[in-house]
């Protein structure tokens, strides 16, 4: 959005595809599907007939970037940033079911935009967007995108800062109360209903905040208490260093989740890791041990739905969602405890700790 | 010179005699897995009945059975979708799209004009039964319609209801609730047809559109006027979405067509491409060699493809009677309890199960009820039997089962166990260090992973057969053999035939195949009871990996009472983990109920009094039952027809918004859904859920929560800074 109105777009008119949905695909990505065993990748396929098909608006351009690094938290600390080669290539792959016979952009009059872009690298952002968007938007001067795509950096990091603070509050509260808290660890498409299939709103339900490691609180001041001693120690160079654990660092959300993993297993309110993967996951699955082991060695329940896809398998999820929250009341109080013990001193979080 | 073509597919044999470039004799019949058997008989007729004549006629062959049978003939084969699109060719050069839908598997094919001719995309699937005639006639056969009844029933102008595509057993089961909830048989075939046209389109179409002009072959495509329906409407509003341009402003229904040769196509294609081939190949050397292999050929190589059977000889099958095989406990005689119990309650689909435990642990009684749909009467019938047996002060109760929820307030249960959680408490009582536990019961497998004291991992699979008790005792009792005797006949067999792991309905028809090789009832019982471990841990189980899920296993459920099971279990799971222990459960049926009773205990030590209603107050529960319209569930299209047992209980809010009023005093339970979903009333009373919900969340934040809510909004980058 704060690209888009930066370039003098009404904020009315610029339309989102609606979250993920069974009915979306069926309705819309019917046989345009492309050959991916990547469940949100070949969800991409409704999202691009409902935009093309599924609209009251009329719309002149679907813009659908192929995203090849993210600006994360991370960054400078690990060896990459990159997405996953199938989610970046996504925009081309699903593209194909609409133009293999016709072109269906054309006929819809939608001029379909897909610039390549390196989010972690800001000062190559203005010219990738230009060079991608100046023949969908006649007249698109340099200057302009580079105040732009400014302005989208200002609402995207705007918008983390406040969640972080959200989580941060969280915690502080965690901590006050001395009750336990869950991480979800997991790909950020994994917030979509459609994908993640709201397993966490389940946990939720019993009364237990849910954080997810993308908006992490990351304040220096945490990351001293949480990450000092090792840094100390000379196991890693930083609170983001994740060599320990995970030598080749290159992708973004992987470099979070097992980032996120030491996290959790430092700070004692969160008392169980929820783990949600897709289908066949490959970028996953090396990761699925690492993460487990970090987290149980720290004595915190770990759970994980793994192969989700189109459907919520709703009768195995609430036996799951019931087991967890059964084991969250046995043992999340000596959890609590048993954490706190072995934190190092000074929380800052308002509690004292060992 | 004559050509024949014969289509050896999975449910029937085909078969045309062509003579000067006129097709002739032809026949169809189902071959009820015995397709050498047919193909002898065809050959018969037509050497008796349109003259074939060896040594002078060639023979092509084609579809999923023909691949060993044409060499015994003399036959060529040929792949079975060149065959159909040779034939479509040069029937129809028009057809831009083919759905050839056969007994168990589905073909597409795409022609697209070039340049210089025309080229071909073809796509097949025979894995699964989704999309398949097998789909559309297994669940018929269940709802008990008469082939001609199925063949003229419609699908334009039916009302839909949601059908798995995916899977036959699914769709069996979706079609089985669609029954109990009163919908029309025939909206439910209509819906099969949806679903099989569905299944098609999604999987078989990869990003083609079905251009016109297009055919439909196969048996299901020509015999179901429903599916041809289906398959008009689907098309037509997929030609109208994607704007396809029409020839000569032609109706779309005209412009797909079922050839009455539909079934024939591939007999014919075969001809078609047997006359390219040089004079000496596919000529016809009688039936001799195959009316061998039937009588002797196909018994000797029983002999060979068997395996062992489940005992490898006197020793071993002492030494697995002596660590595996133990009396029945006898009932200890006792004096009369003194003191207070646990009670722990398991209210199962098809059984309602109790057991008491002394305060120390100590297994003290235990009673069952075979379950009545009413889960007040169940739960009368177990504490009726508790109280006989002369328990009186009850220090704590807990319940699990899919009864939990309902009957928590009504009996006055202190804790709701989650099925996973009792068994594994039952579980890690008598085995504190189980890594595993196998629960095999006689309608679902479950499988838990312990770590760190917790259920870490578990598969549940309720929906498919294979794998489950309910099926080797099915096929017990077609051999006539009792439960109880299945073990001693099992391990009586010195081979077995190997089985194959998977879909019920496809381990049905290997059974009917292997005992045709003449294998005998203890034979195919070992094999069953062999092929078991496989569908419980590799198909039902997903679990590919057991040594990573540790190295202690604990069998439980009642299927493992049947030691031949267990035989096989110990030799599968060894065969993975070499160093594995595998322990059976002492109380195998009841470890639901003694879990519950064991959570009851940790609840009682904690200090806290039982809300236990008392046996007085359950024998005289006053309920009343109402089944009627406004108990009709309306959160889904299924409609279940539920029950409301309202329940007199002191203290109880009542439900004075409800349809079905419900005074103070009185407490609802729901039963006669088939979703979670369905307990809740109705939408005033999914307004008092959703607001103490919401209550709930704004307390306890989710951060994906904010994030959906917040990451899409449209408004300017002034406000979304905010």
């Amino acid at each position: 959005m704060g690209l888009f109105t930066a370039l003098g777009v009404d904020p009315r008119n610029v339309v989102f595809s609606s979250d993920t949905s069974e009915e979306q695909g069926r309705q819309f990505g019917k046989g345009r599907g492309t050959v991916d065993c990547c469940y949100p990748v070949k969800c991409i396929s409704g999202h691009y007939g409902e935009l093309l098909f599924g609209q009251k608006q009329k719309l002149d351009i679907l813009f659908s970037p192929m995203i090849y690094t993210l600006p994360s938290f991370m960054s400078g600390h690990v060896a990459r940033t990159l997405t996953c080669p199938r989610v970046m290539a996504a925009p081309e792959n699903i593209k194909a079911g609409f133009v293999k016979e016709r072109d269906v952009f054309a006929e819809a009059g939608i001029a379909y935009a897909a610039p390549f872009v390196s989010l972690d690298e800001p000062r190559l952002v203005p010219k990738q967007l230009f060079e991608g968007m100046r023949d969908v938007l006649p007249g698109l001067a340099r200057e302009e995108m580079a105040r732009a795509v400014d302005a989208g950096y200002k609402a995207l990091f705007d918008f983390n800062d406040r969640l972080r603070r959200k989580s941060r509050e969280v915690l502080e509260w965690c901590a006050r109360e001395d009750r336990p808290c869950l991480l979800v660890l997991a790909r950020p498409y994994h917030m979509d209903p459609g994908i993640g299939h709201e397993i966490e709103v389940d946990l939720q339900a019993y009364g237990y905040p849910v954080l997810w490691v993308q908006y992490a609180p990351v304040d220096d001041d945490l990351m001293a208490w949480a990450f000092g001693d090792d840094i100390r120690a000379g196991i890693t160079k930083s609170a983001f260093d994740i060599h320990d654990v995970w030598p080749s660092s290159y992708s973004s959300n992987t470099n979070e989740i097992l980032w996120g993993a030491k996290f959790a297993a430092r700070i004692p309110w969160i008392a169980c890791v929820i783990r949600l993967s897709s289908y066949e996951c490959g970028m996953d699955q090396p990761t699925y041990t690492p993460t487990q082991q970090i987290i149980e060695r720290s004595g915190t329940l770990f759970f994980s739905f793994q192969d989700l896809d189109s459907t919520k398998p709703a009768g195995s999820v609430k036996i799951r969602v019931e087991t967890i929250t059964h084991y969250l009341q046995k043992y999340a109080a000596d959890i609590i405890a048993k954490k706190k013990a072995a934190a190092p001193a000074g929380c800052p979080l308002g509690v004292a700790t060992a | 010179m004559k050509l024949v073509g014969v289509d050896v597919g999975s449910t029937t044999v085909k078969a045309v005699v062509v003579a000067d470039g006129k097709a002739g004799w032809q026949d169809y019949q189902r071959h009820n897995t015995r397709q050498a058997e047919k193909v002898v008989e065809f050959l018969g007729r037509m050497e008796a009945e349109a003259g074939l004549t060896p040594g002078r006629d060639r023979v092509f062959f084609t579809g999923s059975g023909a691949g060993f049978l044409a060499p015994l003939v003399g036959g060529k084969l040929i792949q079975e979708v060149v065959a159909v699109a040779a034939c479509v060719e040069r029937l129809h050069p028009d057809v831009r799209f083919v759905s050839e839908i056969g007994g168990e598997d589905m073909k597409t094919i795409f022609f697209t004009a070039t340049g210089t001719g025309k080229t071909k995309q073809v796509y097949m699937q025979s894995a699964c039964s989704g999309g398949t005639g097998t789909f559309i006639e297994k669940t018929a056969r269940k709802l008990q319609v008469p082939g001609e009844r199925l063949a003229a029933m419609p699908y334009e102008g039916m009302s839909l209801h949601k059908v798995s595509s995916k899977c036959g057993i699914f769709a069996e089961t979706d079609a089985n609730t669609l029954v109990k909830t009163g919908v029309p048989v025939d909206e439910i075939i209509a819906s099969l047809f949806e679903a099989v046209v569905y299944q098609n389109l999604a999987t078989l179409t990869k990003g083609n559109t079905p251009l016109p002009e297009v055919l439909l072959l196969g048996g299901p495509n020509l015999f179901f006027k429903g599916l041809q329906e289906a398959w008009r409407h689907h098309l037509a509003k997929l030609w109208a979405q994607r704007k396809v341009e029409l020839p000569d402003g032609r109706e779309p229904a005209s412009l797909i067509n079922v050839p009455t040769e539909a079934l024939y196509y591939a007999c014919l294609g075969c001809v078609e491409i047997g006359q390219g081939e040089k004079p000496e190949v596919g000529v016809y050397q009688g039936a001799d060699k195959l009316k061998w292999w039937v009588e002797v050929g196909q018994h000797e190589a029983k002999a060979k493809e068997g395996a062992r059977g489940l005992i490898a000889g006197a020793s071993d099958l002492a030494t697995f009677v002596s660590e595996y095989v133990r009396p029945a406990p006898a009932p200890p005689e006792r004096a009369p309890h003194v003191g207070s119990v646990l009670i722990g309650c398991d209210f199962g689909s098809t059984t309602a199960k109790a057991v008491v435990l002394s305060d120390d642990r100590e297994l003290l009684f235990s009673c069952y009820a075979l379950s009545k749909g009413n889960p007040i009467e169940d739960a009368q019938s177990l504490f009726h039997q508790v109280r006989e047996a002369g328990f009186t002060d009850v220090g704590a109760l807990a319940l699990t089962g899919y009864g939990k929820d309902l009957l928590k307030d009504v009996l006055g249960a202190d804790v709701g166990v989650v099925e996973t959680v009792a068994h594994a408490t039952a579980a890690l009582h008598f085995y504190p260090d189980a890594d595993v536990i196998c629960d095999v019961g006689g309608t679902d497998v479950k499988i838990m992973i312990l770590r760190q004291g917790t259920v870490a991992d578990f598969r549940l699979n309720s929906q498919c057969s294979s794998g489950n008790g309910a099926f080797l005792q099915g096929v017990a009792e077609r051999y006539d053999i009792p439960l109880e005797r299945y073990a001693d006949r099992a391990f009586e067999a010195k081979a077995m035939p190997s089985l194959t792991m998977g879909c019920g309905v496809f381990l049905q028809s290997d059974i009917v195949n292997q005992q045709r090789k003449g294998w005998s009832a203890e034979e195919i019982m070992a094999a069953l009871a062999a092929v078991l471990p496989v569908n419980v841990w590799i198909y039902a189980g997903q679990l590919q990996n057991l040594r990573a899920a540790g190295r202690k296993f604990v069998l439980q459920g009642g299927t493992h009472r049947n030691m031949a099971v267990v035989k096989a279990q110990v030799d599968f799971i060894r065969g993975k983990v070499p160093d594995a222990e595998v322990v059976l459960h002492p109380y195998s049926g009841e470890a639901g109920a003694i879990g519950a009773a064991l959570c009851a205990g940790d609840r009682k030590q904690q200090g806290k009094a039982s809300g236990f209603r008392g046996f007085d107050a359950i024998a005289a529960l006053t309920y009343t039952t109402t089944t009627a319209a406004e108990t009709v569930c309306k959160w889904c299209p299924i409609n279940c027809t539920r029950t409301f047992i309202d329940v007199q209980l002191p203290g109880a809010k009542g439900r004075a918004w409800s349809k079905v009023p419900l005074a103070e005093g009185w407490e609802r339970v729901i039963s006669g859904n088939s979703c979670p979903k369905g307990l809740v009333e109705d939408v005033n009373e999914m307004r008092v859920v959703k607001a103490k919900l919401e209550e709930v969340k704004r307390e306890y934040p989710n951060v994906a929560e904010m994030v959906r809510k917040d990451a899409f909004r449209r408004v300017g980058a002034g406000a979304v800074a905010r």
